[in-house]
């Protein structure tokens, strides 16, 4: 969708970057401005609910901490999210992906023991990753061979995942003690805190860099979005997936299978959600239990759409909704708003971006037909 | 065992199961039907289930709570048709959105009617309409095999097979039908000889979100009593499949329902057995979504839908 040619200049550049985030930006104001008016409507203080919302987000290094803990799923299965809509495929199951990523590397952070961190947090991450593109490869297999809608089955794979975690984590994954969850992760594979980088005196000098509960899963998540804008923009897959998405008669023709495209779009897709699982369980909980994604795969869907499907413009996308996420805690504590605004928020931010795509598509159309008619 | 499994309140069980998912998935065959992808049924349910119980807590009259169900859905429906038919909006992604929207405004407005998340008080639910006795003897047996099974059920469950029966007789039988299913298989064709696309579009999308509202509102007032947070569980989804599985008839989406619910009937019921079969909760509760790929990875393929349907229209 955004893929127009690369810009001549950096005056061009420039343009481009501000062409793609002009759009989304009054999509997020339209609709935090018809959430204020639903707040008020219903009798909150939304001048307040915002305030509260700003400092449970931004307002102490402790809350940005908390707005890049909960973007750094976000940036991953957003990136999912888009891998697939470029291939016009809608991964509406990445939370099942993502259940079964963080599942697997539950299960193999207690088992590889006293392996060294820098062997078992790769073996952690990539064992996610076939987790989740597992998950994903059925409905894959489905749609590519008989046209099966992805978001049924994908759909259908997330409850699935979610009943097997539910027993495991009761039954033969249960840790000792009352609480249905699996046992602590070895300390090998947990991802650092950011904080816990610095020495104590460096925090002291810098307080902006005691970033709380934020751990080093971001700089995994930023890098997966480098890796997914470079696939698409510089290999043959990446290549292939856009141009099944814009045109698979077309793609077809000129010798891309679209059912071999679509199987590895939807894997791929499914890939980046196990990993957003991994590193929920390695960064932050240490190990899973039922409710430990708080809709992070559905959440994906609106990062991507708020993104236009570009993989760095996930990045913005994901800390945006993440800081909703880590804010509405407090404005629900301190504004006594409930913090359901937010999936409102959510959802007119989907409605705003999609409503736009057809406004520029309008008025492309109708300078279309101009030039027909002066012709 | 099998003779304490295989009872009457199974059978009974899976009418009542199937019924909301009949429903939605009636009203997902109009909309298909009519060229328009809806996904956001899930979220028409969910609306009307909630609705459904805050005016009958409101009122004492679970019927009052059956209307505002109804008119919820339709009011849900409505966005999506101007999001879908007007602006041309990707009917997933305006489907995607109504189903988040859905389950916020549900949420944020539980919250603040009644100060708490998570379930409701108990509201008045509807009663079987029917409440003959059973009689003595083998006669007596064979009657309550019927009356449990056929004269034991809440209104909308007979109000479910009547709508399953009468949509059959509408998209077949009338010139109504006639123009839907134009609109889903070429909408060019049907306005090239006078039918208005956009209208008839809309048409059908308010009739499928009054379908899934009554469908969320059976949820509630007939099963449950209460609404919780999010309880249509992808329902909305199963129902989309059941419409794909009876190929795109209401009649069909019907009988495709009643396995899903017998599915699900017989999930609960095999739970009550527990302690007999060694076989975790968990593994019933997964039962319907499992069914669900199976039935369309087998039926995919030779069920085809309208040709045009998720394409938005324009005219020339």
């Amino acid at each position: 969708m955004s893929d127009s040619k690369e810009g001549t200049s950096r005056g061009g550049f420039a343009l481009k970057i501000l062409k793609g985030v002009g759009t989304p930006f009054f999509a997020v104001l339209l609709a935090v401005a018809l959430g204020s008016l639903i707040m008020w409507l219903s009798g909150y203080d939304a001048v307040a609910a915002f305030r509260a919302l700003y400092l449970g987000s931004f307002g102490t290094p402790k809350a940005i901490g908390d707005t890049l803990l909960r973007s750094t799923p976000l940036i991953l299965t957003g990136l999912g999210l888009a891998y697939g809509f470029k291939a016009n495929l809608f991964n509406i199951g990445a939370e099942g992906q993502l259940f079964m990523g963080g599942l697997t590397a539950a299960w193999l952070g207690v088992l590889i023991g006293t392996l060294p961190w820098y062997a078992a947090v790769p073996i952690l991450i990539v064992a996610a990753m076939i987790a989740g593109a597992a998950w994903a490869f059925v409905p894959a297999i489905l749609k590519a061979k008989i046209g099966a809608h992805e978001v049924i089955t994908t759909m259908m794979f997330t409850y699935i995942a979610k009943y097997i975690v539910s027993w495991l984590v009761v039954g033969p994954l249960k840790a000792p003690g009352p609480i249905p969850q699996t046992n602590q992760i070895a300390p090998s594979a947990v991802l650092p805190r950011i904080q816990s980088l610095f020495s104590p005196e460096t925090l002291q000098s810098f307080p902006f860099l005691a970033l709380g509960r934020a751990h080093t899963g971001i700089f995994i998540a930023v890098i997966a979005a480098v890796v997914v804008w470079f696939m698409l923009k510089y290999t043959t897959l990446g290549y292939e997936n856009r141009a099944v998405g814009l045109n698979p008669s077309a793609a077809e023709t000129g010798g891309i299978s679209v059912a071999a495209t679509t199987v590895k779009a939807l894997c791929i897709s499914g890939a980046l959600a196990g990993i957003a699982g991994a590193v929920e369980v390695m960064g932050v909980h240490g190990r899973i239990f039922d409710q430990f994604s708080s809709g992070f795969g559905f959440t994906g869907i609106a990062v991507a759409l708020l993104a236009k499907n570009h993989p760095i413009g996930v990045i913005p996308a994901a800390i945006l909704f993440g800081a909703l996420s880590a804010g509405a805690g407090t404005m629900q504590l301190e504004a006594e708003v409930p913090q359901k605004i937010i999936l409102i928020i959510q959802a007119l931010v989907i409605f705003f971006v999609a409503a736009d795509e057809v406004f520029t598509w309008k008025v492309k159309r109708r300078q279309k037909e101009a030039v027909s008619s002066v012709q | 065992m099998f003779s304490s499994i295989i009872t009457p309140d199974l059978f009974a069980s899976a009418l009542r199961m199937a019924t909301p998912l009949a429903l939605a998935a009636i009203g997902g065959t109009i909309c298909e039907r009519s060229g328009v992808v809806n996904i956001a049924l899930e979220g028409m349910m969910l609306t009307g289930a909630f609705f459904g119980t805050v005016l009958t807590l409101a009122t004492g009259s679970p019927w009052i709570g059956v209307l505002a169900g109804i008119l919820s859905g339709v009011v849900v429906a409505a966005i999506h048709a101007f999001a879908s038919i007007n602006l041309r909006a990707d009917q997933v992604v305006s489907g995607t959105a109504i189903n988040i929207l859905a389950l916020g405004v549900t949420g944020f407005m539980m919250e603040r009617l009644y100060g708490h998340p998570g379930t409701t008080d108990p509201s008045a639910m509807l009663r079987p309409i029917f409440n003959f006795p059973d009689p003595a003897g083998f006669m007596g047996g064979v009657w309550h095999w019927i009356n449990v099974v056929v004269f034991s059920h809440t209104p909308i469950v007979y109000i479910a097979i009547i709508i399953a029966i009468f949509a059959q007789w509408a998209m077949y039988k009338t010139r109504w039908g006639l123009r839907l299913r134009a609109l889903g298989e070429h909408p060019r064709a049907a306005d090239t000889v006078g039918i208005n696309v956009l209208r008839g579009r809309w048409v059908a999308v308010l009739i499928s979100g009054g379908l899934a509202g009554l469908a969320g509102a059976n949820l509630t007032l007939e099963q449950v009593g209460s609404f919780t947070e999010n309880m249509t569980n992808g329902r909305g989804f199963i129902a989309l499949a059941a419409n794909i599985f009876g190929r795109w008839t209401p009649v069909g989406s019907y009988l495709a329902s009643l396995l899903f619910g017998f599915a699900d009937a017989l999930q609960i019921k095999l739970q009550a057995f527990r302690g007999q079969i060694d076989i975790p909760p968990q593994f019933f509760l997964m039962l319907p979504y499992v069914l669900t790929v199976i039935v369309l990875a087998g039926v995919i393929g030779r069920s085809i839908g309208p040709a045009a349907v998720g394409k938005p229209y324009e005219k020339e």
